[in-house]
């Protein structure tokens, strides 16, 4: 009992009791649909009579658990924007430094907080699953807000409103990386990827259960065009931070938690397809069934590799574990297992159509898309789970990114190659010579671009047969959009549009990420250098302006064209005093440049080192190696007798490519507190003075005259054609999906409004 | 061309290509080897060590950085050469992690990617990694 009052003693109240309520109407709802289920098999199989009382009951539940998780979120909101540090998460991961924006951020800086989005977003979503669901609804929801209760569970295990006994100030503040416009959108968004992957799960799964084989498809569908579309534009604005923000110069680094949102979504890739393959033919039955499992499973893996520490030595923003790899096992194995047992054990009773198609038609060329894109979400699954997978044998190793890009290589041309023939052909079947008339403009456009390549610079013969085949997928496809809107508008166009976006996305990685020029550049203030064709001047520093960071005006100029200043910025992060460096990027219709800084040297006459350190004024080196207290005398002793103290501080300075050593002294009456710095010559001109000492750390302070110093930047300098196909490709593929969406609701608005009048 | 055959060719197909990933995925991976290890080493590995206080140093010239890890068990020392970004935590590393292949001509280890892990206050013990 004294253990519990402690426990108590040490929450908020009000946002605990709001995820515990949470918890209440969860099982609420659980047990509400599953008396509806008992009463409707008691009634002769699913009929809505007999059973609404339960129902009814469940649907009120679950209202009641969406509000208490919205009261969770807006508790949690709450406190961050009241800065109330006596709760642990608020004064770990805010603080008062930052803007009202990025306080808000911090809702999903932490392990808690993301959880806690991702059960919001859930939660929310439900309450539109609900009215979607149809008959079948008891066993959807039941299952979904089983998926539900896994996230739950951890947070009630693992309290986010767990207080820390004291109030501080201030809190531990954002991780600098965060901080960033496209960070406070980003996360969010991918949660609500994360949470609409459990809905296509939750209609298959409940249809194995239930064993009604029909209708669950159509149903899904939305749901599945929807998690795609938003997991796409979550990817694409994590790569954007990468490319804008991190400098490193790419959008895409095969790091393990950017894997973990990239398996899920060619999971759904293929379920999207395979459930228009139902829906138009009703074909590919079973095959939907595993494709559901393996989105959501794909992204349970994901979370638990990312989250659970096992990726900690592996990842560039892998958490370490926190106590929930237990949980996150029990998720992850617990879903697995249930959604195999339904597989195995309804196998047999899945109703299908034999496969009866010619090899030059639609049927077969889905199946052999569908194959491609599944060995390439396996192979990624099976390079990102390389640390576990080693472990078992020797010591854990990765693959590094060259595994991803070339095991990609192949798959990509292949995915090309079919992507052109897919819109010539049809469900019956077609003769080549046919397709081949048909193609003669796209492929002349084709053959021409691949020309064009060649002659720019483009030789290895993988990367021409690339370009080729990604061109001939952007044309035919494109050509075939036009043709359907002109006969239908836009309507049907959405899945064809969406080709042409990866015909164009191809283009763009292989430019720019094959053939990109990097150059390394340290520029003298004032002093313009050329790098290729633009000539470089780094013109000034500009000083902290308010959130405006510090900055460096670069200008760049090109003969013949009126020259542009570009701003990368490398500033200090007040609070850890860390350097982070942002690039900046100047975006032309073929290229983009970027500029990345390295290293900023202000110029400064003043150099602080420790025993050991080696820094540089200007053109001179210095190595501290020691202070001399045998100088004048025994400094030691003179110190404790009161008597003027003279020290010696060891320097080795090399200048033009020779060392000497010098010894400037740095003499201290402590009677009168006067301090004597007599200068040293320098070997090529200029002197030295020791113009400080700290005790504290054994750090000497220098300070030089006479030697020419300006200011430096060291930057990296990159050309990166085409670039802008890459983003320009991704916004084409999420237009196509909305497009498919919006028809697929008409669709089944359509398909109700013709029941009722039946039914009527 | 008959059904059977298709099945054949494609499988055929998915097999070199689970060959080509495999043997791929092996010479593309890099485990922890200790520092002898990675001296005799000529592929792609991963080390790790503590940094050595006041070993490192940027040269411009080289724009290279060049550091000291220590092995923390066996006080074994190891110069790493970085050519990239120093990271801005980097004095604050409490372990480093280096991924490359050692030099012999230069008797560096040359490292392609680095991953410093800081005693943040802000995830435990958070790793960044600069390429």
């Amino acid at each position: 009992m004294n253990h519990l009052s402690t426990y108590l003693s040490h929450l908020f109240l009000p946002g605990a009791l709001a995820l515990w309520c949470a918890l209440i109407f969860a099982l609420c709802t659980m047990w509400g649909y599953a008396q509806a289920l008992v009463a409707g098999d008691a009634n002769g199989g699913g009929s809505a009579s007999g059973n609404t009382a339960a129902r009814t009951f469940a649907r009120r539940s679950y209202g009641f658990f969406a509000f208490s998780i919205v009261l969770t979120a807006a508790m949690m909101s709450l406190l961050l924007m009241m800065r109330d540090f006596r709760v642990e998460y608020v004064y770990q991961y805010s603080g008062m430094d930052l803007p009202t924006y990025y306080q808000f951020a911090s809702f999903w800086a932490g392990q808690k907080g993301s959880f806690l989005i991702w059960l919001f977003w859930g939660a929310l979503l439900g309450l539109l699953v609900r009215r979607t669901a149809g008959p079948n609804e008891p066993a959807i929801m039941g299952v979904y807000t089983l998926t539900l209760m896994g996230l739950l569970l951890i947070l009630v295990r693992e309290n986010p409103f767990v207080m820390l006994g004291k109030t501080p100030t201030d809190g531990v503040g954002l991780n600098p990386l965060l901080q960033d416009n496209w960070m406070v959108i980003h996360p969010p968004i991918m949660f609500v990827g994360y949470a609409a992957s459990a809905i296509p799960f939750a209609f298959a799964m409940a249809s194995l259960w239930r064993r009604k084989y029909d209708g669950w498809a159509e149903r899904a569908f939305p749901w599945a065009l929807g998690g795609f579309i938003v997991l796409g534009t979550a990817i694409t604005m994590g790569g954007y931070w990468a490319y804008k923000t991190l400098g490193w110069g790419g959008y895409w680094g095969w790091d393990p938690v950017e894997n973990a949102s990239f398996i899920p979504f060619l999971f759904g890739t293929t379920m999207i397809h395979g459930l228009h393959m139902e829906r138009a033919k009703g074909r590919y039955r079973r095959a939907n069934y595993v494709f559901a499992f393996l989105t959501y499973i794909s992204v349970l893996y994901g979370t638990f590799l990312t989250r659970s520490g096992v990726l900690a030595d592996f990842s560039v923003h892998s958490f370490v574990d926190l106590g929930i790899s237990g949980w996150l096992t029990l998720l992850l194995g617990g879903f697995f297992l249930l959604g195999l047992f339904l597989l195995v054990t309804r196998w047999k009773e899945i109703p299908t159509e034999p496969n009866e198609d010619l090899f030059l038609s639609r049927g077969t060329f889905m199946v052999l898309a569908t194959i491609t894109i599944l060995v390439a979400a396996f192979v990624i699954t099976a390079g990102t789970s390389a640390p576990l997978l080693t472990k078992v044998m020797a010591n854990p190793s990765q693959v590094g990114p060259s595994f991803y890009n070339k095991v990609s290589l192949p798959i990509a041309i292949l995915i090309a190659l079919l992507l052109s023939l897919v819109p010539y052909l049809t469900w019956r079947g077609n003769k080549f010579s046919d397709i081949a008339r048909k193609m003669v403009v796209p492929g002349v456009f084709a053959v021409t671009l691949t020309i064009a390549a060649a002659v720019w610079k483009v030789h290895d013969p993988f990367h021409l047969t690339f370009v080729l085949l990604a061109a001939l997928a952007l044309a035919t496809n494109l050509q075939k959009t036009i043709g359907k809107f002109q006969v239908s508008g836009l309507r049907g166009a959405g899945g064809y549009l969406a080709h042409v976006g990866v015909g164009v996305i191809l283009l763009g990685i292989i430019a720019s990420s094959g053939y990109d020029e990097s150059t390394k550049v340290t520029l003298l203030q004032n002093v313009p250098r050329q790098v290729g064709d633009v000539s470089l001047t780094f013109k000034r520093f500009i000083p902290r302006h308010g959130f405006e960071k510090e900055r460096m005006e670069v200008q760049v100029a090109r003969a013949g064209q009126k020259p542009f200043m570009v701003y990368p910025k490398l500033f200090m992060n007040l609070r850890t005093k860390q350097v982070m460096a942002n690039p900046d990027v100047r975006t032309t219709p073929f290229q983009d440049l970027y500029v990345s800084p390295i290293d900023f040297d202000p110029g400064q006459p003043r150099l602080q080192l420790a025993k050991g350190d080696t820094g540089r004024i200007g053109d001179v080196e210095v190595k501290f190696t020691g202070f001399n207290l045998q100088a004048q005398g025994n400094a030691m002793a003179a110190m404790q007798a009161g008597q003027p103290v003279t020290i010696g501080a060891k320097l080795a300075v090399t200048r033009a490519g020779r060392t000497t050593e010098l010894q400037p002294l740095y003499r201290l009456n402590p009677a009168s507190g006067q301090v004597e710095t007599p200068p040293v010559e320098l070997p090529g001109g200029g002197a030295l003075i020791v113009s400080g000492i700290n005790a504290s750390n054994g750090a000497v302070q220098l300070e030089a005259a006479g030697v020419a110093n300006p200011m430096k930047l060291s930057l990296d300098v990159t050309r990166k054609p085409l670039i802008q196909l890459v983003w320009f490709g991704l916004y084409i593929i999420i237009l196509g999906g909305l497009l498919s969406t919006a028809q697929r609701l008409r669709e089944m608005r359509l398909r109700e409004r013709l029941a009722e009048a039946k039914a009527g | 061309m008959k059904k059977n055959r298709l099945y054949v060719l494609g499988g055929l197909l998915l097999v070199a290509f689970a060959g080509f990933s495999f043997t791929t995925f092996k010479s593309s991976m890099t485990p922890y080897v200790s520092y002898q290890q990675a001296r005799q080493g000529d592929r792609i590995v991963q080390v790790a060590g503590a940094l050595e206080k006041g070993s490192s140093s940027y040269a411009e010239a080289k724009e290279s950085l060049y550091f000291t890890l220590k092995e923390p068990k066996t006080s074994e020392n190891l110069r790493v050469r970085f050519k990239g970004v120093k990271p801005g935590n980097f004095e604050d590393a409490i372990s480093i992690v280096a991924i490359g292949r050692y030099d012999e001509k230069s008797k560096e280890f040359a490292a392609e990617k680095l991953l410093v892990k800081c005693p943040s206050k802000y995830q435990g013990a958070e790793v960044k990694s600069y390429s």
